[in-house]
């Protein structure tokens, strides 16, 4: 008898945490298809597209230093470039980080440094841009690339991270956020930061800005697999500020259901990255709460 | 959600279920369809195989084609004879070939074939019954002994008297007679064997057996001829049958002492003739040699293509001359895409595309399950291939698909060049599948391999093959073909059922696992 109302109250518990997580089909069926449109996708897809709005709506956003929209712009845009460092060059409907390049300082013998160390040159940079212009990065039949000052993160995620960028994935439902977590890239991940790619994911509290829970690979840890660095415990810089940045982005887009992308500049605080149509649901491996559970805490189940 | 929203869909589910059961029950009820008939059934594709040395001079070869009947009902008959003529009459109860030439060459051959759907014929026979004082002429010559069925021998009517087959009902010494001949130890074939050999051997193959039972029941009274025919299946042959038929209450009743079937013609036995008769007679000297090749394939039945007449797709693609695969493979890649769909929501296995493991499957329907996974590898391979030694050309998207697409090409020639080299013929196979859904096949697994990388292009090829498996046991399950075609409003309830997935919000089985921490431990991992 005992054992039978246990095991009742064990499958209640079950049922109900099931009820609190959000799967591909809930999500699509509940949070994507009502809040976002299918004509709005392309203000998620497209960076510059995205840029433009935020702008408009006064998001701040790392500064665009030039638009490259054909093979006829390529070597204006290169001219353009010449003697100026650390900026980085994006196709605006890459994704996954494919097609990016971090360019650092300009050197004497009229080439710049990579992020990795290796030389770039007027050429390589000029046949860069134009695989862009031409749909390489992005399977499409021609796209645009766009340059933008490389941003100085705040030494907080230098030192999650020194060679790549951490950003903050805020998901917002209708301009509230519900969740978020910082995506720290790993030598395993190839210094990208997302999680499918061996990327380390940590929680943030909504309400306090510091993190609680890490994750890398589906195992929860307390330390940089490879640094060595703490994870827990941290507290955000500006962390109202960051929130604030995502509510104005995700209120300046049609779309609903997002995820905002923050990096915290050294000097100019919050800027956002992209943003995100359709955001994955690690974030509730890595938070260690399911997404329907955050929603009715933040007050927009 | 509004209520609303959800009130349309489950009205449209309960419309898209309840209108194709109201037309099944129509059709089933008024129409007289069946859904027994749905089944498919067992036809064998036998081949009778003669080959012979001609010596350049005149052959004659003779012998006995099976008839239609209440067992077996032959069709698609055709004869591939090297420069010999075939002419059939009518013996009695039996159809005899003959096929002859002058000037035949050695090493010719005759390929005889038909396909055959029988059925198991069982019979009651009315224990009241008894032996009857007189039978009509044409059956009381059943009653006569022959050369070697002897009746009048001693030694038979000793043994009948023995095992109490002179007195009682027609079914009491029947019993008697079956029991005893099929009690007597089996003998490998070993020619002919007559009914006192037999006897006195207390042995006997087939025919020996079947031999000693007609003249048994002769000697009773009741008329009795022996019947030739084959065992359907199991390979190529040499080895032709015997069992006995006895006349009861106007029907000539089957029965086989040798496999032990009372009253009863199995449906894998195939009668060629009867009587005491051989089953071929040649010419002398040429060397003859025969075998007999048969197959079991299953087809649908011709009782339910006969009931089906209401929207007849079946009628209509024959009146088109469109074959009968391509009616199934239209008709069932909803049900295949179906399979997709239950893959991928509701278990959460990555494929490429939602069609193309359909697809798939449906171009496999005509090779084979094993093919379909063999060229998939190859298309794969090539693609990696290809792909790898164009990476430093860097290249355009839609050329680098076009030059994937003449690697899958020339993969195809190879395996057709070895397959032709090294003799494995069925390697050949390869070439039928479809090129266009290879084609498609090429551009998914480019496209996940170059945007989500080596590991998830794995993921998604295994999941492609484990789907079209599945697809590929569904969608070529004769029974449900047939119930398609006869039925087409079952597409409703595919329809429904898509409906009803496609407004699922339960969690993903993969799900399952990759939430554990949150789903079984209240927390992340």
């Amino acid at each position: 008898m005992r054992l039978l109302s246990e095991a009742r109250a064990r499958l209640r518990g079950f049922l109900d945490r099931r009820g609190r997580m959000v799967g591909i089909n809930r999500r699509n069926l509940t949070l994507v298809y009502p809040n976002n449109a299918r004509r709005d996708y392309p203000l998620a897809d497209d960076k510059l597209l995205a840029k433009e709005r935020f702008a408009a709506a006064g998001v701040p956003v790392p500064e665009t230093l030039a638009v490259c929209d054909g093979l006829y712009a390529v070597p204006g845009t290169v001219e353009g470039l010449l003697g100026r460092s650390n900026f980085v060059v994006k196709p605006g409907n890459g994704a996954g980080g494919v097609g990016i390049i971090v360019v650092g300082e300009w050197r004497e013998d009229g080439s710049w440094s990579r992020a990795g160390g290796s030389a770039l040159t007027t050429t390589g940079l000029q046949r860069h841009l134009a695989d862009i212009v031409f749909g390489v990065h992005s399977n499409q039949l021609e796209d645009r690339a766009f340059v933008e000052r490389r941003v100085v993160p705040h030494p907080l995620f230098a030192g999650l991270w020194a060679d790549g960028l951490c950003d903050v994935r805020i998901v917002t439902l209708r301009a509230v956020p519900v969740m978020s977590m910082i995506r720290v890239p790993t030598a395993q991940s190839g210094g990208r930061a997302n999680l499918h790619q061996g990327g380390l994911g940590i929680a943030v509290d909504l309400a306090t800005g510091r993190t609680f829970r890490a994750v890398h690979r589906g195992v929860s840890v307390a330390r940089h697999p490879e640094s060595g660095a703490p994870l827990l415990g941290l507290e955000l810089p500006g962390w109202p500020e960051v929130l604030e940045v995502a509510r104005r982005a995700s209120a300046a887009v049609p779309l609903g259901y997002l995820g905002v992308d923050v990096v915290i500049d050294r000097e100019r605080g919050p800027l956002v990255l992209e943003i995100n149509a359709r955001p994955g649901l690690e974030i509730q491996n890595v938070n260690g709460v399911g997404l329907g559970e955050a929603m009715a805490r933040a007050g927009v189940a | 959600m509004r209520l609303s929203d959800s009130r349309r869909v489950a009205l449209a589910i309960a419309l898209l279920v309840a209108v194709p059961l109201g037309l099944i029950a129509y059709k089933l009820r008024a129409l007289g369809y069946s859904l027994v008939d749905v089944l498919p059934v067992t036809q064998y594709e036998v081949a009778y195989v003669l080959q012979f040395d001609g010596h350049g001079g005149d052959v004659r070869i003779r012998t006995f084609l099976p008839s239609n009947d209440a067992h077996q009902v032959v069709s698609e008959e055709r004869d591939v004879s090297s420069g010999l003529h075939l002419s059939q009459q009518v013996q009695g109860p039996n159809r005899v070939a003959t096929w002859a030439g002058a000037e035949v060459p050695d090493r010719a051959e005759i390929r005889h074939s038909f396909k055959v759907l029988s059925h198991r014929m069982v019979f009651a026979i009315p224990p009241e019954l008894a032996v009857p004082p007189s039978y009509a002429p044409s059956v009381a010559t059943q009653l006569r002994p022959e050369k070697e069925i002897q009746v009048d021998a001693p030694e038979v009517r000793a043994a009948l008297r023995r095992i109490g087959g002179d007195t009682g009902t027609v079914l009491e010494r029947l019993r008697r007679i079956y029991d005893a001949t099929s009690a007597l130890a089996p003998r490998p074939f070993k020619g002919t064997t007559d009914a006192v050999s037999a006897l006195r051997l207390g042995e006997g193959s087939c025919n020996g057996k079947s031999r000693l039972f007609v003249a048994l029941a002769r000697a009773a009274g009741i008329p009795a001829r022996l019947v030739g025919g084959l065992i359907l299946a199991g390979g190529p042959k040499k080895t032709s049958h015997q069992w006995v038929e006895a006349y009861v209450a106007g029907h000539w009743v089957p029965f086989c002492p040798t496999n032990h079937h009372f009253a009863e013609l199995p449906q894998h036995y195939l009668t060629l003739y009867r009587g005491d008769e051989t089953i071929f007679r040649h010419t002398a000297e040429i060397n003859f040699d025969y075998r007999f090749e048969s197959r079991a394939v299953l087809v649908p039945s011709p009782k339910a293509k006969a009931s089906f007449t209401v929207f007849n797709v079946w009628g209509l693609f024959e009146r088109l001359h469109l074959p009968f695969t391509l009616l199934r493979t239209i008709l069932m890649l909803p049900v295949g895409a179906l399979v997709v769909v239950l893959f991928r929501n509701v278990i959460g296995m990555p494929t490429f595309g939602t069609f193309l493991p359909a697809l798939l499957a449906a171009a496999a329907g005509g090779t084979g399950a094993g093919w379909g996974v063999l060229v998939v590898l190859l298309v794969v391979g090539a693609v990696a291939v290809t792909r790898w030694g164009l990476q430093r050309l860097e290249l355009l998207h839609s050329p680098t698909l076009a030059i994937l697409l003449a690697g899958v090409v020339f993969a195809l020639l190879v395996i057709a060049m070895v397959a032709e080299r090294f003799g494995a013929r069925s390697l050949a196979n390869a070439t039928f599948f479809p090129i266009a859904v290879l084609a498609i096949c090429a551009e998914r697994f480019y496209l996940s391999l170059t945007e989500h990388g080596g590991r998830m292009a794995g993921k998604e090829l295994a999941g492609t093959l484990a789907v079209m498996l599945a697809a590929y046991v569904v969608m070529n399950s004769l029974a449900l073909q047939v119930l398609l075609i006869g039925f087409p409003e079952v597409l409703f309830l595919v329809v429904a059922a898509n409906v009803f997935l496609g407004r699922w919000v339960g969690v993903r089985l993969s799900e399952y696992l990759r939430f554990r921490g949150l789903l079984f431990r209240g927390g992340g991992p």
